[in-house]
C-alpha cells in the first residue's frame, strides 16, 4: 500500500510526546502521498482520538454483529487483550 | 480568513469551517456547564496535553480560565485526555461518587474527545493549537431526551428506534445508530458535534459500508483504516 510505513510511523508519532519525531513523520507522509495525504492522515489519526475517549469513556461494548464477525482477526492480533474489552465481556462472554 | 490559513497544507474548507465553529462553540453555555466551566474543561485538557508534552503551548492560546474545576473533574479530565487505555469502571464510578452527574459527565467526555480531536488534528498538520474563545453569557440548556436509559454504557443513551421513540426518530432519523454513535446521546447537543466531525473528518455513517469509498480525494480506504486501526490500537480501543 502506498505510504503505508509513513503512515503507521505518523500515526505514533503524533500521539507521543517527541516532536522532531513528529515533524519528520509529516514530512515522510508529505513525501510519500503529497500535501493532501497529511491532511487526510491528521483528520482520521483525529476522528479515531475522539472515537476512542467517547467508547473507553462511556464504556459501551461492540455490537454483537461486529463481535461475531470478527471472532478470529481479534484472536490474531490479541485485541481480547485490551483492557478496555472489558466493556464488551461483560456483556457478551461467550462471544469472545 | 480560513481557520488555518497558516497551514502549509491546505485544508478543505468544509472542514475548516467545522473545525472553526466547533472550538467557538466552547465559549457558548452549553447542556449542563456554563461557558466559564466549559472553557476551563478546555483549558485543563491542554494543560494536561502540555504536562504530557504530547503538544506545544501555543504563543497565543486564547482565553484562559480561572476558576478552579472540582478534583473529581480534573481527574476525569486527566485520565481519559492523556490515558483512555486505562479508563475503567472505576474511573467512572469515581466521576460519579465524585459529584458529577451522569449528565455532566456526558457533557465532560464529549468535550474531551472533541477537542482532543481538534488539537490532534492541528498537530498533525503541523500549525499551533488554535485560540479558545472568550466565554459568552447565557444559562445551560439543561436539555435531557426522555427517553435516554440504561442500556449496555456505563451512561444512560437514547436507544434506537422502536425503543427510543421520538427522540430517536429527531435524533438518528431512520438509520440505525451503533453505540459509538449514541455514546453521548445524552447530551443530544454533544451528539451532534461528534457526528459533524465524524462525517466531515472520516466519512458520512451511511457510506461506511462502501469499502472503496474515498473520503478524502487521493487517500484510500485502505489508508484511512491503517491510521485509524493504528490510533485505536495505541489507544487500546477494542470497541
Amino acid at each position: 500500500m502506498p505510504g503505508g510505513q509513513e503512515l503507521l510511523e505518523f500515526s505514533d508519532a503524533l500521539l507521543g510526546p517527541d516532536k522532531d519525531r513528529m515533524d519528520q513523520a509529516r514530512l515522510g507522509v508529505e513525501d510519500a502521498l503529497g500535501h493532501q495525504g497529511v491532511v487526510a492522515a491528521a483528520a482520521i489519526a483525529a476522528t479515531f482520538t475522539k472515537n476512542d475517549r467517547l467508547a473507553n469513556g462511556a464504556g459501551i461494548p461492540s455490537e454483537l454483529r461486529m463481535l461475531r464477525n470478527s471472532k478470529e482477526i481479534r484472536h490474531e492480533l490479541g485485541l481480547n487483550n485490551f483492557r478496555t474489552a472489558a466493556n464488551t465481556i461483560r456483556h457478551y462472554p461467550d462471544e469472545m | 480568513m480560513s481557520f488555518y490559513a497558516d497551514s502549509k497544507y491546505p485544508v478543505r474548507s468544509d472542514l475548516d469551517a467545522v473545525h472553526e465553529k466547533q472550538i467557538d462553540q466552547l465559549g457558548d453555555p452549553g447542556t449542563w456547564g456554563t461557558a466559564e466551566q466549559r472553557l476551563a474543561v478546555a483549558g485543563e485538557i491542554r494543560q494536561a496535553c502540555y504536562d504530557a508534552g504530547v503538544q506545544e503551548k501555543p504563543d497565543d492560546p486564547g482565553y484562559e480560565s480561572d476558576i478552579e474545576l472540582p478534583e473529581a473533574a480534573r481527574e476525569l479530565i486527566r485520565e481519559l485526555t492523556l490515558e483512555p487505555q486505562g479508563f475503567n469502571e472505576e474511573s467512572y464510578n469515581a466521576a460519579r461518587s465524585g459529584g458529577l452527574s451522569d449528565e455532566e459527565y456526558v457533557e465532560m467526555i464529549g468535550i474531551i474527545a472533541r477537542l482532543t480531536c481538534m488539537d490532534v488534528f492541528a498537530r498533525g498538520i503541523g500549525v499551533p493549537l488554535r485560540p479558545l474563545p472568550e466565554p459568552r453569557r447565557g444559562n445551560p440548556s439543561c436539555k435531557r431526551p426522555a427517553s435516554a436509559k440504561k442500556e449496555h454504557a456505563w451512561v444512560p443513551t437514547v436507544p434506537n428506534l422502536p425503543e427510543g421513540g421520538d427522540d430517536a426518530k429527531e435524533m438518528f432519523g431512520d438509520l440505525y445508530h451503533p453505540y459509538i454513535m449514541r455514546s453521548v446521546s445524552l447530551v443530544p447537543d454533544e451528539m451532534d458535534r461528534h457526528r459533524e466531525l465524524e462525517n466531515i473528518q472520516y466519512l458520512p455513517m451511511e457510506k461506511i459500508l462502501i469499502k472503496d469509498y474515498e473520503h478524502h480525494e487521493g487517500f484510500t480506504r485502505a489508508q484511512a483504516e491503517t491510521v485509524a486501526g493504528r490510533v485505536s490500537a495505541i489507544n487500546e480501543c477494542f470497541y
